[in-house]
């Protein structure tokens, strides 16, 4: 059982991760992660699709604060979705990631997304 | 081995021979003595008859022997005294007369004419007689006045009688001086008108003596003694006849003349001639035969012993007798040789008769009881020989069947894993079996091997049918499994599939196997397990608990041209054991026809205390040996074991449950073992989803903790996993330098994501996760005990 990485690149790239994010494997994610989160390079959006992880300790969690530390000094944000009960309830007691980063859907995180590039347009409006 | 010293001995009065000799010698000899009797009886009676009428004869013989002496001289007296009468002649021609008579009857001692002085004319005595005296002739007058002829009784008796007659025998003085007899004729004058007187008697005188020599003169004949005597018993002169004075020294005191002429008397007065003469007591039997003399008057009187007259009659008996015992000899002796003719041959026969059936038997023809009895023995032997040698073929058949049967057996064990295959085995798996064939080759069987990525296969299975078919069909099988099993990559699934797929191909014979096929990861427990058909293994867990391993059966392979066979997926806990078995187990009857049965066998692993393959199997071959106690079993009988036992973990049995401690090596990779092993229990025991994720995160957090912090000194770190009902309860143990994760700072959590440090979050979620914490030091050991509640 390892973890498995599935990379959707883009402007708003999508790492599914699958089977188990732990001490052993979260050198992997970390590797992805660099190379995803090259220096210079700007992402709005990182979206973890979780539904599929199966377990996820404290080194793993560790990847996720990285990806935040990397993102968001650049206005992106790292956004979790679909984790299952016991992953979600790891996330929580760490609060790896402020409230509302936590989607239970892509749906969720679709309509998220939507209202976040209508405030973002209602922002840039009045130019 | 001598065939005739095993002959057994006949007793000597059993031997045919003693019988046939005892049986003809009891039967035969009072026959022969009821004959001989009964002849002897028959004999002695005829001899009897015989010598009665004998006597007789003797008797009247001798009468007549004597009468034909006497009657002439009769017959002379009365011609004399006719002629007297008829011519009257005178007195001076009587001498002429006498003298005739005397010259023509020399028996005769001596005559006289006397003339009846009464008679008239010349009236003067007169009677001139004539007599012998040695051999001359002399004269006497007998008329002298001393001598009064007239009135003796040889005188009186004719003169007054007027016939003529003998006198009583009487000593004569008229001339003769001796004693004799006389025989007086009267003779008579004629007168005219028929008137008769007496003229005169005429007489002869017979000499006494003279009869007494007649009658000694008399022959006998062979036996008997004899007397003649007067009638007159006043008269005791006796004339024994022929032999007698010779004879009579042969008879007893008894007999004298005087007692026989009494006897013989007595006879006549009775009016017997002939009768047994009784005798006083001891004397010896006799007969007695008495004659009346016609011309004398006299007696003759004969005596005849019994014995004598009986003396042939005994000497026909000794006779018959002897030949009866000479007979009897011949008969034995005959009888003797029969039996021995008899009893020389059989004993022969038995003696040729030997042990081995290559005896030789007598070949001459014997058209009797023994040919027959002989050529039965040579029918019997021969084909004796025949079925020996028969036997001794199908016996070698049976051998080489037998060699066969054993070389296939040999073959078929080759077949099973052993060698090189048991040696490939992971350590981490305990594997027993116990293959029993019903016969010598079994269409049961089972095979386990290591696949290349360390994973074994294991199967066992069981053909439909028994012996060598079913072998052969199980050869195929097996075959197939080798190939197919060890190419790898097949899923148990998919490799029953395809067994089934080339053993369908041409199975004209429609035989089946009903096989279960597993697949089994010796590094997590994981397993993987299809049914073709076949009852499915049973679990006993190191709590004790057994149940069965079900899986939707596919169908026994052989009989779909395509099949399919659902998978079912698990995993063991160190310490399990899973245990497959063929119907062999479960069907074995015992006498009464009671089945051994799964709940027997259920019942048998739950109560085993040891979890031990071997020690399982041992078990219940054993349980199922006694149920089946002597009844043979009717069909083979398979049974696996396998337990999945890694070196690092050591299952126990807690209270409610069971727990395993986990020998944690101080490194990644042994951190990621002891998770595997963890991650192993709680799926094995199927703990729900998040308790399972939360208890695998604290033993992650913690181990990788303690690995990281105490690389340099921590040797020995341990885990133990205790599940009951209801929590699971993880103790982690090390020998580092104490801490006290309970003590730890709580990382700030609200603290922006820029400030927050990487790190402490581990032990925090060890907290939060944790139901109960609790942290001893002891002996040199943080020992840190986490309970989660299952209930939760």
């Amino acid at each position: 059982m390892s973890l498995t990485i599935s990379i959707t690149d883009g402007p708003t790239p999508t790492l599914a991760l699958s089977g188990r994010l732990d001490t052993h494997t979260a050198s992997d994610l970390e590797q992805v992660l660099n190379r995803l989160l090259a220096p210079g390079r700007k992402i709005l959006r990182l979206v973890f699709d979780l539904s599929q992880l199966e377990y996820l300790s404290s080194a793993g969690i560790r990847c996720f604060v990285r990806a935040r530390k990397a993102v968001e000094p650049t206005g992106g944000k790292v956004a979790l979705v679909n984790p299952q009960p016991g992953v979600r309830k790891v996330l929580d007691i760490v609060r790896a990631v402020p409230p509302g980063g936590i989607f239970t859907s892509t749906a969720e995180l679709d309509d998220y997304l939507d209202e976040m590039q209508r405030q973002v347009g209602e922002q840039n409006d009045p130019d | 081995m001598n065939a005739a010293t095993r002959l057994p001995s006949v007793g000597a009065f059993r031997t045919v021979r003693a019988r046939l000799l005892f049986w003809t010698i009891v039967v035969v000899t009072p026959i022969y003595a009821a004959a001989l009797y009964l002849s002897f009886q028959a004999t002695a009676q005829r001899l009897e008859q015989d010598a009665i009428g004998a006597a007789d004869e003797l008797a009247a013989r001798l009468a007549m022997g004597l009468d034909a002496v006497i009657r002439p001289i009769e017959g002379g007296i009365r011609t004399v005294a006719y002629q007297l009468e008829e011519v009257d002649a005178p007195p001076s021609q009587y001498l002429q007369h006498i003298r005739g008579i005397l010259s023509a009857w020399p028996d005769v001692y001596g005559s006289t004419i006397a003339i009846d002085v009464d008679d008239g004319a010349d009236a003067r005595p007169f009677a001139p007689y004539l007599f012998r005296v040695d051999d001359e002739i002399r004269y006497s007058d007998l008329a002298t006045d001393d001598y009064a002829y007239r009135e003796l009784p040889w005188y009186r008796a004719a003169a007054d009688g007027g016939t003529a007659v003998w006198s009583a025998p009487y000593f004569d003085t008229g001339g003769g001086e001796t004693w004799m007899v006389t025989y007086s004729v009267p003779y008579f004058r004629k007168h005219p008108g028929g008137a008769r007187t007496l003229a005169g008697v005429v007489t002869a005188d017979l000499d006494l003596e003279w009869l007494r020599r007649t009658a000694a003169a008399v022959s006998l004949g062979p036996m008997g003694i004899g007397w003649l005597s007067p009638a007159d018993t006043a008269s005791d002169f006796i004339a024994p006849i022929g032999d007698t004075p010779a004879r009579i020294n042969r008879f007893d005191s008894h007999i004298d003349a005087s007692a026989v002429r009494a006897a013989g008397e007595a006879m006549l007065a009775s009016g017997s001639t002939f009768g047994s003469w009784p005798r006083p007591a001891g004397a010896e039997p006799a007969y007695l035969a008495v004659r009346n003399l016609s011309t004398l008057g006299w007696h003759l009187t004969l005596v005849l012993p019994r014995d004598e007259l009986l003396a042939q009659a005994r000497q026909l008996l000794q006779r018959q007798i002897a030949l009866g015992l000479l007979g009897l000899a011949v008969l034995v002796v005959a009888v003797s040789l029969v039996a021995a003719g008899i009893a020389r041959p059989i004993r022969r026969l038995a003696m040729a008769v030997g042990g081995d059936l290559r005896f030789e038997l007598p070949e001459a023809p014997r058209r009797d009881e023994l040919g027959v009895l002989t050529a039965a023995l040579r029918r019997l032997r021969d084909s004796l020989q025949e079925h020996v040698q028969l036997r001794a073929a199908s016996l070698a058949a049976e051998a080489q069947l037998e060699n066969e049967l054993e070389v296939s057996a040999r073959i078929q064990q080759s077949m099973l894993p052993h060698g090189d295959s048991l040696r490939a085995l992971p350590a981490a798996l305990e594997i027993s079996v116990v293959l029993q064939p019903a016969r010598h080759v079994g269409g049961d069987l089972y095979d386990y091997f290591p696949l290349h990525d360390g994973r074994v296969l294991f199967v066992v299975g069981d053909v439909s049918d028994k012996g060598i078919p079913a072998a052969l069909f199980m050869a195929r099988l097996s075959a197939l499994l080798r190939v197919l099993g060890a190419a790898g990559g097949h899923s148990p699934d998919r490799l029953l599939a395809e067994i089934n797929d080339r053993l369908v191909e041409g199975n004209d014979t429609c035989m089946f196997v009903t096989a279960g096929c597993g697949l089994l990861d010796p590094k997590t427990g994981r397993f993987r397990y299809a049914s073709a058909g076949h009852d499915p293994p049973l679990l006993r867990t190191v709590e004790g608990a057994v149940q069965p391993v079900t899986v939707e059966n596919g169908p026994a392979i052989g009989i779909e041209p395509t099949a399919h066979y659902p998978l079912r997926e698990g995993v063991v806990a160190p310490g399990d054991a899973l245990v497959l078995f063929t119907d062999g187990v479960t069907e074995a009857e015992a006498a009464d026809g009671s089945q051994f049965g799964i709940e027997r066998l259920v019942a048998l692993l739950g109560e085993s205390t040891d979890g031990n393959p071997a020690a399982l199997i041992a078990r219940i071959v054993a349980q199922v040996a006694s149920h089946a106690a002597d009844h043979h079993a009717s069909d083979d009988l398979t049974l696996m074991a396998i337990r999945f036992s890694p070196a690092d973990v050591l299952p126990h049995v807690v209270p409610d449950g069971a727990g395993w401690l986990i020998d944690v090596e101080s490194s990644p990779t042994g951190l990621e073992r002891a998770q595997r092993r963890l991650r192993g229990i709680l799926q094995a025991r199927d703990i729900e989803p998040v308790l399972r994720h939360n208890a695998e995160l604290i033993a992650e957090e913690w181990l990788s903790n303690v690995v990281r912090a105490g690389a340099a000194t921590s040797r020995q770190l341990s885990m133990d996993v205790a599940l009951t009902r209801s929590q699971i309860a993880l103790t982690f143990r090390d020998d580092g330098d104490a801490f006290d994760p309970l003590e730890a700072a709580t990382p700030d959590l609200d603290a922006d994501i820029a400030e927050r440090p990487i790190g402490g979050l581990g032990l925090h979620l060890v907290r939060e996760l944790a139901t109960a914490c609790q942290y001893t030091r002891i002996d040199g050991c943080n020992v840190l005990l986490v309970r989660l509640d299952r209930n939760t």
